[in-house]
């Protein structure tokens, strides 16, 4: 039984890997990425081993929690797509006490399982201050790969009711992508406080100290344990990790067992507030209805809300980033520069319009059918886009303006960040035509296998970068002389609402004649990975 | 169009063709579909039925031949060919995340109607469809029969002269089958022509009056329903078109042993 489900598993990613060459280049480029996060790893290990092998016991306590909490957190963001589900299972004469084994292994040896025992082999570096210990940590790398797979397991298994619902998913993977996004600036931002709060390292060492005793790191304390020599806190320690294996063990039987008998079905997300205000608002015809309904899903689809709301976030955490790393104290010649900041949407502003019909995935087979033309559905996109972008670059060019004091700059900090993110919007406009990239399914998690937009993304990025360059140029130049002329803000504006008209009208037409030429190709495309 | 009777077809296929790498999914079929008829489509699993109405209604570009809705070339000149027609594609993804009267706004307006329209007759089909009362549930949460149906009002809103319906009843309970029978039969009445890919032999026998076969991509009979049947009934006579698969005698004897 566990040869056969490992198997299944390792089957079920090779087809689809031979059904999709663009899966390979991301499943290598995730590699790569797991690779070098390995290597970070072992290097910082290392350095920790040679420079301050005192603090190596913390700090392995410490990782091991942070891989364990991983492993928990993050099994509710990829649980959509769980090709080993027990659903899949309910209509075969298995009982939970056959699958459970062959389940648990087959979540050990997925990329994220094999990923996880290099990190738990290579922290034996760390352990290696003290022989003993590097033993026991050896001997239990088994146990926390354990404590790992299970807690996941056991997690998204009690969620599974609550999770199978559409709003508790959207919810899920909203706050997932905006606390992966923000995720830099939050491990800034608690560091400074603790710094604040005392000496960094003691409280480490306290917390370390504490997790050691919790099942979430119970099993990385017994090595800590051992180096101190307390063979007593070990053997607890290690009483704690099997008893946490056992429950987790115990928990995830009979959740399966739950599970195969009444299997949880996807349900919807019940009904929704349906506003005639955006119907209203835009023209009746192919343009404004495309932008009606690109401005609805803008609020219902959680891939896109991710996308609005990091427009939001992107400005905040530069500018965060900015003034964590005391911008206030000595360069403060370059502070007015945080109006330009909002101009920085405009990376988003080209993907987003690029990426459209890729979201939309085959359910663009409607504009396809209904012969709209192809100019209509790149002036409504931009339009839906537009209704949102504009007064929320707006916003955040007058907050940025205020934030240093330079109210006089607003002329150059609209004129960078309307004029750039327009520019931005039409390229992406018309690059979408012919690179319209790859979305997940819209039911598929983002987190989950099969979201490879990334790299054709990366391509289309390289043609809309230097278009946005060069014909953001003006926009730009003239922003930045302004924060010494202020004056030349106003040029600054005019170019970039000018330029940045006329890109998206040029974004739109050219875009559109392609997208005539080519719907059919297009539709193949993005419809391509389901 | 060579074509010199009275009334041209309001829809003729020309040479189609299409290659999936080594596999010839559609391989030169031609069909002409007369006003005021409704066509039933069969054609074992695989036999090319979507991948032909596929390239019927612009969403797939034939490798040869072209089509012709009510004299206009689907592939030379689409928008125009695309306003005549009203299509239920199958296995496609809808904009799922509206509301079914927004989509249904939605395709109205995409098709050029003016509002004051759009809005009449998008409140008369979902109450003929019974969908009145999921006016605020998106799409995503409609089950089976409740797409198809929406699908089935996004195709009729802009009054095309010709459907294009796959597999229109599928998943549909017996009471809406039934009127979306009564609205296809007047659809016809009323001089539209309707062409339906099915797989169930009685809906196709009791609906249309002309039936398509296909099988590996080829034409293998087109008529009146009477002259395809040939005195057999239409699953007689779709078998010996197609080739039955008997079972031998030993053939899966262990499902009756035990």
């Amino acid at each position: 039984m566990v040869a056969l489900l490992v198997g299944l598993r390792w089957r079920q990613l090779g087809h689809q890997l031979a059904r999709n060459p663009w899966m390979i280049v991301t499943l290598i480029v995730t590699g790569l990425m797991a690779l070098g996060f390995v290597a970070l790893l072992a290097v910082g290990l290392l350095a920790l081993r040679l420079a301050a092998p005192e603090s190596a016991v913390t700090a392995m306590v410490l990782v091991g929690a942070v891989i364990v909490a991983g492993w928990w957190v993050g099994s509710l963001l990829v649980s959509g797509d769980d090709a080993l589900a027990p659903e899949r299972f309910a209509l075969l004469p298995v009982t939970a006490r056959t699958l459970l084994p062959g389940l648990a292994i087959a979540g050990a040896t997925t990329i994220g399982g094999i990923g996880t025992t290099l990190a738990l082999l290579l922290m034996l570096v760390g352990w290696s201050v003290n022989g003993v210990a590097a033993i026991a940590a050896l001997v239990t790398v088994p146990l926390a790969l354990a404590v790992c797979v299970l807690g996941a397991r056991v997690i998204t298994g009690v969620l599974a009711g609550w999770l199978a619902r559409r709003r508790a998913r959207d919810l899920v993977m909203t706050v997932g992508v905006l606390l992966l996004a923000c995720s830099g600036l939050i491990v800034n931002l608690v560091l400074s406080a603790l710094r604040h709060v005392g000496d960094v390292g003691e409280v480490f060492g306290g917390l370390a100290e504490v997790l050691a005793w919790t099942p979430v790191a119970a099993v990385f304390g017994v090595p800590a344990a051992l180096v101190d020599g307390d063979l007593v806190a070990a053997g607890l320690r290690l009483l704690i990790a099997l008893a946490t294996v056992a429950a987790l063990w115990a928990a995830a039987q009979a959740l399966l067992a739950a599970r195969l008998v009444a299997p949880i079905q996807s349900s919807g997300g019940g009904r929704v507030r349906s506003g005639g205000a955006v119907d209203r608002m835009l023209p009746a015809n192919p343009v404004g209805a495309i932008g009606a309904r690109s401005l609805r899903y803008y609020r219902r689809d959680p891939r896109q809300v991710i996308n609005v709301v990091m427009m939001l976030f992107l400005p905040a955490i530069v500018v965060g980033v900015l003034v964590m790393n005391g911008l206030g104290d000595e360069s403060l010649a370059f502070a007015p520069a945080v109006v330009l900041v909002p101009a920085i949407n405009a990376l988003l502003a080209g993907t987003i319009v690029q990426m459209a019909i890729a979201y939309d995935n085959d359910a663009v087979a409607l504009h396809i059918l209904s012969g709209v033309s192809g100019r209509a559905d790149r002036y409504g996109r931009l339009l839906g886009f537009g209704v949102i972008a504009v007064p929320l670059t707006i916003a955040l060019c007058a907050a940025s303006c205020l934030l240093v004091g330079r109210l006089d700059l607003l002329p150059a900090s609209l004129g960078a960040a309307l004029g750039l993110s327009a520019i931005s919007a039409g390229a992406g406009a018309f690059t979408g035509s012919f690179l319209p990239g790859r979305a997940p399914a819209p039911e598929a998690s983002p987190f989950g296998r099969g979201s490879s937009g990334g790299v054709q993304s990366l391509i289309a990025m390289a043609v809309m970068s230097p278009i946005t360059l060069v014909l953001g140029a003006p926009a730009l130049g003239f922003a930045i002389a302004a924060i010494w002329n202020p004056a030349l803000g106003w040029v600054s504006l005019a170019c970039g609402l000018v330029i940045g008209a006329a890109a998206v009208w040029g974004g739109a037409v050219l875009g559109g004649r392609i997208l005539e030429r080519r719907w059919p190709q297009v539709l193949a495309e993005v419809s391509s990975e389901s | 169009m060579t074509d010199d009777t009275a009334a041209p077809p309001v829809l003729a296929l020309r040479g189609l063709r299409k290659q999936f790498g080594q596999k010839v999914a559609v391989s030169d079929l031609s069909l002409d579909v007369p006003a005021g008829t409704m066509l039933g489509l069969l054609g074992p699993n695989g036999a090319g039925k979507t991948t032909t109405l596929s390239m019927t209604t612009g969403l797939l570009r034939p490798d040869a031949g072209t089509a012709w809705v009510l004299g206009v070339d689907v592939w030379r000149n689409p928008a125009e060919a695309k306003a005549r027609m009203g299509v239920l594609p199958d296995g496609i993804r809808m904009l799922d995340r509206l509301t079914g009267a927004e989509l249904l706004r939605y395709s109205g307006l995409l098709r050029g109607m003016a509002e004051g329209e759009v809005v009449s007759r998008a409140g008369e089909l979902l109450e003929a469809l019974g969908l009145a009362d999921a006016g605020s549930t998106l799409v995503v949460d409609y089950s089976a029969g409740m797409r198809k149906k929406i699908g089935l009002a996004c195709a009729l809103i802009h009054a095309p002269r010709l459907l294009i319906l796959d597999e229109p009843l599928e998943a549909v309970d017996p009471v809406s089958g039934e009127t979306i029978r009564q609205i296809l039969r007047s659809f016809v009445a009323g001089g539209g022509t309707v062409v339906l890919s099915s797989h169930v032999m009685e809906l196709v026998e009791s609906l249309c009056d002309r039936v398509a076969i296909v099988a590996e991509g080829r034409l293998l009979a087109n008529g009146t329903l009477d002259e395809v049947r040939a005195g057999m009934t239409l699953q007689q006579r779709f078998l010996s078109l197609v080739g039955a698969h008997e079972l031998g005698s030993e053939t899966l004897s262990w499902l009756r042993s035990s």
